[in-house]
């Protein structure tokens, strides 16, 4: 009984028991569900999600929320295929470009939102719809195919049968949670989230730590698009869009609170896998794409309610 | 003297949370033309007896009973249908909404399903008058500073017509001149009839207003008795068990070390072209009317407000300085007023609250050092006397811990100039203590203290020199041997007093 009330205030221990419980019922009754090859697919997609998701937990802690996502990710698939120089047979120099890039769009909604005081929804809101505009201008409406020899890796090999992309996601998870729990940075984007003022007047720079935080969300943006690229060997408008409420959907679905100031990026790892999941099983399900978006929508507030929920004192 | 009825009492009641009884078979009895004064430290039970009272909280055990009768299920609405109305320590104001909103709101007039603006004005106009608020009442509440705020409550309270007001800190903010129109209001509302019970830290209002105490000790009640015939030192006794001694510390000699500021028309916010020199080792007072820039001086110091000056020399830097951070590496540290808003992040434990300004300087190998974290963490709390687990949320400490924490949390550091916002605002008597022992102690240390404290007797007592300020400038400086409450109201409310020149 205590165990299961403790479960119950350990948001990310909740969200985790919820994608055993799923997988354990799916594979029971779905055929084909539980086979090693579906489950190692479903992973590699909540692997795109969690990664977006990795920067948008650090923003949502701090208070703030990154609207960008998708379009980051967009420009990235976008931009990458264009910008990889020929003279390069590994491809890094044009994912170094690219991650700077989408690291710089970051930056750039920081600066917006920590000097110029525009809020990080409009500021983010207004540098997706920018973005937008200019991906129709560059890209004109047509697919990008990509020949970039790392990034087509990253998509598409399994050394020791694991996904590129899932080992790729495990990196990010260590690192990101140890800048939330082990690194001095974390423990001040949280206070930074539950209360500024009194952050700030202890010596904690809001400015530059909103700069920070903005350009690790556009950098680990930056990264999803690649991973996107490579899995599907195109990029085209549009391609990033679906990340966007799927991100934030994970951060909250892990239990952090979307005021900030609580949360941890343990939750958002069971988070995206639940998400990437809940899509399947309606994939599953015969049903027109309209019905599919408003199953998909409804199933996302029904798991907000059982597990994301902000924990009441 | 005839024997009145009771409006509102409690009778043996008992109230605990989450096994813990904070209330242990409590009686009290309001009674009407009565200033009924309740005493008694914080974490005594003051605040849950009034949630009792005012039906914000039922109690575990024991009857709240309104002219004599018993109220089975007393609810805030069955409070307010009874007369009780309570000004909260807690101000519990809409800051976006105007005066006269936030006096009428929940009766608001009406007019075709709209608010009727002329009709809400009219009503709550009187009831300004009466509290002093001078302001235009579309005025929004949040452009308003806390003590202003205070007596918007006060006539919240007041417009609701109460038979019986229970009146929880109100002074706090409040600036003499206030707390004045407030101590008339109260003897009015005395003689109309109306069963009042104050709350204060300040014995000398106490003694002033009130005819009759209970003192509350640990949840039981030590004292309820008329006040004629007890003085403040017996308070003070009732309410801590033991003699008291003296409130303040005896004085010490701590000589003046090597000049950390000086100012020349130093301005910030609403502070004007202030001239000031402090030294290692000083106490110095901040003193003054509530909001005359006393705060924005602190502020403009600390580098979290833009600041200007002829010369300035802080620390060691030979400007203003222009950012929190740069401040805190000039060897300056600031414990804001209103502990809650600027002082403390109140969700998250103690210890995160201890460790946020030292975060940086426990680093080994890139990673936070938890054992030496761990380590200063435990040292502080026992330096401090915070009893208890520390990964509890700081927000369960009562005002006086969560003080220490505020202040604590900067020792890491070893702050040569602290400027302090009056630091003993709610706190309970044995904190107040221990932080007047702790700023000698900083003295002594050789650190400079700024003190800015709106409780005048403190300045009085622990002060080197005081600088008294008045619409934004220093109106005097008194030096140690000029320092009295006179010279230092007199000089605030601009009353020539003597060796007051600046």
């Amino acid at each position: 009984m205590n165990a299961l009330k403790s479960a119950f205030r350990n948001p990310p221990l909740l969200t985790l028991i919820l994608v055993i419980l799923v997988w354990i019922v799916a594979s029971l009754t779905l055929r084909g569900f539980g086979a090693f090859g579906h489950l190692r697919y479903l992973l590699e997609l909540s692997a795109v999600i969690g990664i977006v998701a990795a920067g948008q937990t650090l923003v949502i802690l701090m208070g703030g929320i990154d609207l960008s996502v998708g379009a980051v990710i967009t420009v990235t698939a976008i931009l990458l295929p264009l910008i990889s120089p020929d003279i390069d047979p590994t491809g890094l120099v044009g994912i170094v470009l690219a991650l700077g890039i989408a690291s710089s769009i970051g930056f750039l909604n920081g600066v917006g939102a920590a000097y110029l005081r525009v809020p990080p929804i409009i500021m983010t809101l207004a540098m997706a719809t920018f973005l937008q505009g200019m991906l129709v201008i560059v890209a004109g409406g047509s697919a990008v195919s990509v020949t970039n020899a790392t990034v087509i890796w990253l998509g598409q090999a399994r050394p020791f049968g694991i996904p590129a992309g899932v080992l790729l996601w495990v990196a990010v998870s260590i690192v990101v949670l140890l800048i939330i729990h082990r690194m001095p940075a974390g423990a001040r984007f949280l206070a930074l989230g539950a209360n500024p003022l009194a952050t700030e007047l202890s010596g904690v720079s809001v400015k530059r730590n909103t700069l920070l935080l903005f350009t690790l969300s556009g950098f680990f943006a930056g990264l999803a698009g690649i991973l996107i690229l490579g899995m599907n060997r195109q990029g085209y408008v549009g391609i990033g869009d679906p990340y966007l409420l799927t991100s934030i959907a994970a951060v909250v679905l892990g239990g952090t609170s979307i005021l900030g100031g609580r949360g941890t990026y343990a939750g958002t790892i069971p988070g995206a896998i639940l998400l990437v999941t809940t899509t399947a099983l309606i994939t599953v399900v015969n049903a027109s794409p309209g019905w599919r978006s408003i199953m998909f929508g409804s199933l996302i507030l029904a798991l907000l309610l059982i597990s994301g929920r902000e924990a009441r004192r | 003297m005839t024997k009145t009825k009771p409006l509102l009492e409690a009778r043996q009641v008992f109230k605990g949370f989450f096994g813990n009884p904070v209330l242990k078979g409590v009686d009290i009895a309001l009674e009407p033309g009565r200033v009924h004064a309740l005493l008694g430290e914080n974490g005594a039970g003051k605040s849950t007896l009034i949630n009792l009272l005012s039906g914000a909280l039922q109690p575990d055990k024991g009857d709240i009973v309104v002219d004599g009768k018993p109220v089975s299920r007393f609810s805030p609405a069955a409070a307010r249908e009874a007369g009780i109305a309570v000004v909260q320590q807690e101000l519990s104001l809409a800051a976006e909404l105007s005066i006269a909103e936030n006096i009428g709101l929940g009766a608001l007039p009406r007019r075709f399903g709209l608010i009727d603006y002329k009709a809400l004005s009219a009503s709550v106009a009187e009831v300004c008058e009466r509290v002093g608020l001078t302001e235009p009442l579309d005025m929004p509440v949040g452009d308003l500073s806390l003590g202003r705020r205070q007596m918007v409550e006060i006539a919240k309270a007041l417009f609701r017509k109460p038979r019986v007001l229970i009146l929880d800190e109100p002074t706090s903010s409040l600036s003499a001149h206030e707390a004045g129109i407030l101590a008339g209001l109260i003897r009015k509302l005395r003689d109309e009839g109306i069963a009042l019970l104050y709350i204060s830290h300040r014995l000398n209002e106490v003694q002033a207003l009130c005819s009759h105490v209970t003192v509350l000790k640990d949840g039981v009640v030590t004292a309820d008795q008329p006040l004629a015939g007890v003085d403040d030192e017996g308070l003070v006794r009732l309410m801590v068990g033991r003699d008291a001694g003296d409130l303040f510390p005896a004085w010490q000699d701590h000589p003046a070390g090597a000049e950390l500021i000086h100012l020349k028309k130093f301005s910030a916010g609403t502070a004007l072209d202030v001239d000031f020199q402090a030294s290692a080792g000083e106490i110095i007072g901040i003193g003054g009317l509530v909001g005359q820039g006393q705060e924005d001086f602190l502020l403009g110091l600390y580098g979290a407000i833009p600041a200007s000056a002829e010369k300035a020399e802080i620390s060691g830097s030979h400007r203003p300085l222009k950012r929190v951070e740069a401040a805190n590496q000039a060897g300056l540290a600031y414990v804001p007023a209103d502990r809650k808003h600027e002082g403390l992040v109140l969700p998250h434990s103690i210890a995160s609250n201890l460790l946020l300004p030292s975060l940086g300087n426990l680093v080994k190998h890139g990673l936070r050092d938890r054992a030496a974290e761990r380590n200063l963490v435990a040292d502080l709390a026992k330096r401090l006397t915070i009893k208890g687990d520390v990964t509890r949320p700081v927000q369960a400490l009562s005002g006086g811990n969560q003080q220490k924490v505020a202040l604590a949390k900067w020792l890491p550091l070893d702050p040569s100039v602290l400027l302090l916002n009056d630091p003993t605002r709610g706190v309970d008597i044995e904190t107040k203590r221990e932080i007047y022992l702790m700023l000698q102690s900083f003295a002594r240390e050789g650190k400079l203290v700024i003190l800015l404290s709106s409780d005048t007797p403190e300045l009085v007592h622990l002060c080197d020199r005081v600088a008294v300020f008045r619409e934004g400038r220093v109106v005097a400086t008194l030096p140690r041997a000029d320092i009295s409450e006179e010279a230092i109201v007199g000089a605030a409310m601009g009353v020539s007093a003597k060796g007051a020149a600046a």
